[in-house]
């Protein structure tokens, strides 16, 4: 496996991605440099891959490997290289590493991590992506491109995040089609494997599949290549910095879709949805992108309208599909590739020189910057079509496509005439950018009116475009100056743009540059294409035969035909381009976007009304509705056929307990003094305890009892601090209310009465009661499954108790204090009818220390025999009713009578003690849970004898146990407790203040200045203090 | 059977309390549900066996299923935990009738400890409109 080239290729790109961050710490933007390096050497690892694919060796051992990953659906790590994925994973990594070495320019000097990285990680997706053999690792790297792209575009700053924002939405809608059409290829043909899945059958077999799955795969690439009517996300994506652009629109994203549709037209290049599909989309696309780009002032959206328009031809000859067509596609990839990327540097090298991207504010460049002239003249002569560029070797063979097309002659002659003509309106903007940028001077006069125009005038499109160019600025040194900003801003002269910076101007003009060469020795690229072409139809015989040459042609006639009327249409510049350029398209995409943001927002609010409420009614009356009319009509259906009720199930107690619930229930329920309702509560508590009892469950009934008697310490805690009456409910809310409870408690009462008591007792039952003992060694057999055979359930329940116990902290702990102890009781005490002054009677009443004496007395005998009582019932869990639940309960019970017996609010123990209780209550669990590894696995209890006794590894899960609950009731007494509330001058703490406590430890000083602070340690003076500059005393040597 | 009754009546008053807008009335309301899921679960074990399984005290045939008495100790205790918090709630502010809820995430509150509750207590932040936000981005 460590033959395999594309394996080292991707290693390579993860170690850049993992080094990224140590280099930009150390090295700032020049990291870069190091970045460019990394992608090389990527290439390099690559070419061994290449070679095989060259020659046609097909070698699997240098060019393919694949790792299982999800075995059980048979998906597999597997990259492959073939001649597709050569010629894409080329362009992203030379391309990338030009971008990079100019990035060392063009970014501002320092830590420039958030490009780097995501720049690295961006590639290294886009290469997983065109070597991907597996059709989910294909959609993952496909996602990843998606995300990737988005966080370089927000990173550039406000104007970039809604731009952003607006290519995820549309970029990720591709994703969902892909994921459609994925999931569905997967099960239809029961691989994940690309390679089977391209030479399947069913593409010849299943014309309404294969035209589904087309259709989807197409709608996903045209998302990601920016066809109409999805190219809005493209231009917005200017908002990122220059070499972004230069990447992502020249080299990366876009050309994801490009790869996408270039894969998987093996299955669908005869499919005549998808031929419609990509030609219709694509020549739209190549005009609306042609005829917007001509409208452009700014320069780098003019590019990105470019982009466009030549991304639709390119997509227009896959959809022909034919081997010329793809041959032609694959060429003008490549070609694109190169002059593209260079052009948008270049827009960056003129914005650092010029100060701005806008054609109406800029100088004629042509003295000023003589390179960049050349270099930028060079790439439009490509991007035009015409000699001696790379870009005319690729634009004929794209109308030579065109006229293979299929069907009918008309055919092909319809798709070059409409690739011609949206050549002439490349060559206009070509001429455009030349003419505009170097050439034309600027007019003052009609710039002063623009400006004056645009002052007044409120042109929201395009403000918002042009301001969505300058986010640029914060990662650029250049700022374009916008309309309506001070004319003075711009420069006035030619002579004050500085020449462009060497490194940025060689880098952008070494792609250009490398298209003049490969134009007269194209036969180079035979290979490589052809293999590409290949890879794309799977049977392809042809050979290229790429030359600059090709004699007297029907192409060549039609590429005199654009350059006569581009011309024209240059010559015509001053009077056609300002006519355009005052008509900006009606319908801008952002602006699309915006309103179906606005609906669904719309929409949504409409939806959300309902239930837009914090009433409880609104949201349960519904669910609990339904929930009884389904239990009662199964009632109805299921009457007649139910096994009859087991023998015993009614006892008489069962009925009396009725009767006393029932009383006990519609108290808690009509009281509305809270004290009233809380004790009818207590008393529902103790009857379901004597039920529990009657029902045979000692342990369950201890619990219960124990739970009902530190809720009601804790009930009370809260109440001191609540008005002491519940308001009454209106009428009509009674009613509701009790229509829904009657309903509710019927279906649940059925609901029992339906699905049980009508079997035997169950076999686990069986199970346990039989074989307990002998494999446990203890008697109490609901202990033993909570902490042997269940114990994971019984880990579950105590996290779910120390979490509780935290969320208090938590909660109380981020809320303002003053919400938390608003000041004032909200009603005064009711006057008690009490003997004179200075009597102990009245003593005993009204003051708290003589209030609490007799408890304190009682807490003096009690606290050691609860003590002992819980040490025993701990000990004896196992054999009787106990355990480490009914312990501690009886040990929190300890803690809350402590509380109750001082006679001010104080906390009981450290402050951070119950949050370590907490934590050491679950790690005990775990770790005994750890030990039981020593036997079976997790939790496996291990027996053994200590000094006569039988012992097990489950107590010391037990103790978990223990701490754990002791650790919520201090919690829950020492943060619920506080008086301060109620009014209490004595009080020294507050609510939010012991819950800051409670994480931080003791806090000094008044509330208002330590909230959430330790106070300062003082330290000594030392050589990296900072007391003279902080105003801090040091500590000194010597007693205070 | 008696017993489904009884689950009938405690979820009957769970539901009324819950459908009330005081917290703490629906939490009296949570602990009467709970009760009510409690004995569902006990009822799970067949009632018609009632002794303890306690293995040196109780006969293996009339024992009753200790499968749910494990569960429904589990959620006693859970119930418990999840009324404790359910209480905090309650007690934060000075009403829990109250329609609003002061918001969370402050930190600190050392500039405006002052005493009266000011108006814009619950005060909601709406989410801002993308448009605005777009506008914003104009603006910088």
């Amino acid at each position: 496996m460590l033959t395999v080239s594309v394996l080292w290729t991707l290693l390579i790109l993860l170690a850049t991605v993992a080094v990224t961050p140590v280099l930009d710490r150390v090295l700032g933007r020049s990291a870069c440099w190091i970045l460019a390096a990394l992608y090389l050497a990527a290439a390099a690892a690559l070419l061994p891959a290449t070679a095989a694919v060259l020659t046609g060796a097909g070698d699997d051992a240098v060019s393919a490997f694949a790792v299982p990953w999800a075995p059980q659906w048979g998906v597999e790590l597997a990259f492959r290289a073939d001649g597709i994925g050569i010629v894409f994973s080329m362009i992203a990594l030379v391309i990338g590493a030009v971008v990079l070495a100019y990035s060392t320019r063009y970014l501002e000097r320092g830590r420039q991590l958030s490009f780097s990285l995501v720049m690295a990680l961006f590639t290294l997706s886009m290469v997983g992506l065109v070597l991907a053999d597996d059709l989910v690792v294909l959609f993952i790297c496909w996602e990843l491109t998606s995300i990737a792209s988005f966080l370089l575009i927000a990173r550039s700053g406000p104007a970039g995040q809604a731009a952003s924002l607006r290519t995820l939405l549309i970029t990720f809608l591709g994703g969902l089609s892909l994921l459609v059409a994925v999931s569905l290829m997967v099960m239809r043909l029961g691989t994940s494997s690309l390679q089977e899945v391209l030479a399947s059958e069913i593409w010849s077999q299943d014309p309404a599949f294969t035209t589904l799955v087309g259709l989807l795969v197409g709608i996903a690439a045209c998302t990601k290549s920016a066809q109409f009517p999805f190219h809005v996300w493209l231009p917005d994506a200017m908002a990122a910095a220059t070499p972004v652009s230069a990447y992502l629109h020249a080299a990366a994203v876009v050309k994801a879709g490009i790869f996408l549709l270039l894969r998987f037209s093996p299955a669908f290049h005869d499919v005549l949805a998808w031929n419609l599909l990509l030609i219709i989309a694509g020549l739209i696309t190549a005009f609306v992108g042609g005829a917007l780009a001509l409208q452009q002032r700014d320069l780098k959206k003019l590019m990105a309208y470019s982009t466009v328009s030549q991304l639709g031809l390119i997509v227009t000859l896959i959809g022909v599909g034919t081997e010329a067509a793809i041959l032609a596609a694959v060429l003008h990839t490549i070609a694109h590739a190169l002059f593209k990327s260079g052009l948008f540097m270049m827009v960056g090298v003129i914005d650092h020189g010029a100060h701005t991207r806008e054609l109406r504010r800029m100088p004629a460049l042509l003295r000023a910057m003589p390179g960049a002239f050349a270099v930028t003249l060079l790439g439009c002569m490509s991007m035009a079509g015409l000699p001696p560029m790379l870009g005319f070797v690729s634009k004929e063979s794209l109308l030579t496509g065109a006229l293979d097309a299929g069907g009918p002659a008309w055919v092909g002659w319809a798709v070059a005439l409409g690739i011609a003509g949206a050549s002439v309106l490349t060559f206009a903007y070509c001429a455009k950018i030349v003419l505009g940028a170097f050439v034309d001077r600027r007019d003052e006069e009609a710039l002063a009116r623009v400006d004056a125009a645009d002052a007044g005038a409120d042109e929201p499109i395009d403000a918002g475009d042009s301001h969505a160019a300058d986010a640029d600025a914060t990662s650029g040194a250049g700022a374009s100056s916008g309309p309506g900003t001070d004319p003075t801003g711009a420069l006035t002269r030619a002579g004050d743009a500085h020449p462009a910076d060497r490194v940025m101007l060689w880098t952008a003009a070494l792609p250009i540059l490398a298209g003049l060469p490969l134009a007269l020795v194209v036969g180079v690229l035979d290979t490589p294409v052809s293999r590409a072409m290949e890879a794309a139809l799977h049977d392809g015989e042809e050979h290229a035969h790429l030359a600059f040459w090709h004699g007297l042609t029907p192409e060549l006639g039609l590429t005199v035909g654009v350059i006569v009327l581009g011309a024209l249409i240059a010559l015509g510049r001053h009077r056609l381009l300002p006519a355009l350029e005052a008509r900006p398209f009606p319908c801008d995409g952002a602006r699309v976007l915006s309103a179906v943001d606005r609906l669904a927002e719309r929409i949504a609010a409409v939806l959300v009304r309902p239930i837009a409420s914090d009433d409880p009614m609104r949201h349960l009356a519904a669910i609990l509705v339904c929930f009884s009319a389904v239990a009662l009509s199964s009632l109805a259906v299921l009457l007649g056929s139910l096994e009859p009720i087991t023998e015993g199930v009614n006892r008489p107690i069962d009925g009396v307990l009725l009767v006393l619930i029932a009383g006990a229930t519609l108290l808690v329920c009509t009281r509305l003094d809270r004290l009233g309702a809380a004790v009818s509560l207590s008393g529902v508590g103790i009857l379901a305890t004597v039920q529990i009892l009657a029902l045979g469950a000692p342990d369950v009934a201890l619990t219960q009892l124990l739970v009902e008697s530190l809720t009601i310490i804790v009930i009370m805690l809260v109440l001191q601090k609540l008005p002491r009456r519940f308001e009454a409910p209106s009428r009509p809310r009674r009613a509701g209310a009790v229509t829904i409870a009657v309903l509710a408690g019927l279906a649940a009462g059925a609901a029992t009465f339906l699905f049980a008591g009508r079997r035997d007792r169950s076999e686990v039952a069986e199970y346990y009661i039989a074989n307990t003992e002998e494999i446990s060694g203890g008697h109490n057999i609901v202990n033993v499954i909570l902490v042997e055979f269940r114990a994971l359930d019984t880990l579950g329940e105590l996290s779910v108790l120390g979490m509780a116990g935290v969320a208090i902290v938590a909660v109380l702990s981020s809320i303002r204090h003053r919400y938390v102890d608003p000041h004032g009781r909200p009603e005064p005490d009711p006057p008690a009818a009490l003997r004179e002054d200075g009597t102990s009677a009245h003593r005993a009443i009204t003051s708290a220390w003589s209030n609490a004496a007799a408890l304190q007395m009682m807490v003096r005998i009690t606290a050691p025999i609860l003590a002992l009582l819980s040490a025993m019932l701990f000990l004896r869990g196992h054999n009787a009713p106990g355990g480490g639940f009914i312990a501690a309960l009886v040990g929190s019970a300890i803690v809350a009578l402590l509380y109750l017996s001082t006679s001010r609010d104080r906390q009981i123990g450290p402050p951070r003690l119950p949050v370590y209780l907490i934590g050491s209550g679950v790690a005990v669990a775990v770790a005994a849970g750890i030990l039981g590894f020593v036997d079976a696995g997790f939790l496996a209890p291990l027996h053994g004898y200590l000094l006569g006794a039988h012992v097990s590894s489950s107590m010391i899960f037990d103790a978990g146990v223990y701490l754990a609950v002791l650790g919520l009731v201090m919690v829950a007494v020492n943060l619920l407790g506080t008086s301060a509330a109620v009014g209490d001058p004595d009080s020294e703490e507050e609510t939010r203040e012991r819950a800051d406590e409670t994480i931080e430890g003791e806090l000094e000083g008044p509330l208002e200045t330590s909230r959430g602070e330790r106070a300062p340690r003082p330290r000594r003076v030392g050589a990296g203090t900072a007391h003279l500059s902080s105003g801090t005393r040091p500590k000194e040597v010597g007693r205070r | 059977m008696i017993l489904s009754l009884t689950v009938a009546v405690l979820v009957a008053g769970g539901v009324y309390l819950l459908l009330q807008r005081s917290m703490v009335r629906a939490v009296f309301g949570m602990t009467l549900l709970s009760h009510a899921a409690n004995f569902a679960l006990l009822i799970t074990g067949v009632p018609g066996w009632r002794a303890e399984p306690l293995t040196d005290a109780s006969s293996r045939a009339d024992m009753a299923d200790p499968l749910p008495q494990a569960f429904v100790l589990t959620a006693i205790v859970i119930t418990m935990a999840v009324t404790v918090f359910m209480l905090a709630l309650a007690v934060i502010g000075r009403d829990d009738d109250m329609g609003t809820h002061p918001e969370t995430g402050a930190t600190r509150d050392a500039e405006e400890h002052d005493d009266d509750v000011p108006a814009d207590i619950g005060h909601e932040v709406a989410p801002r409109d993308a448009a605005e936000h777009e506008a914003e981005g104009r603006d910088a």
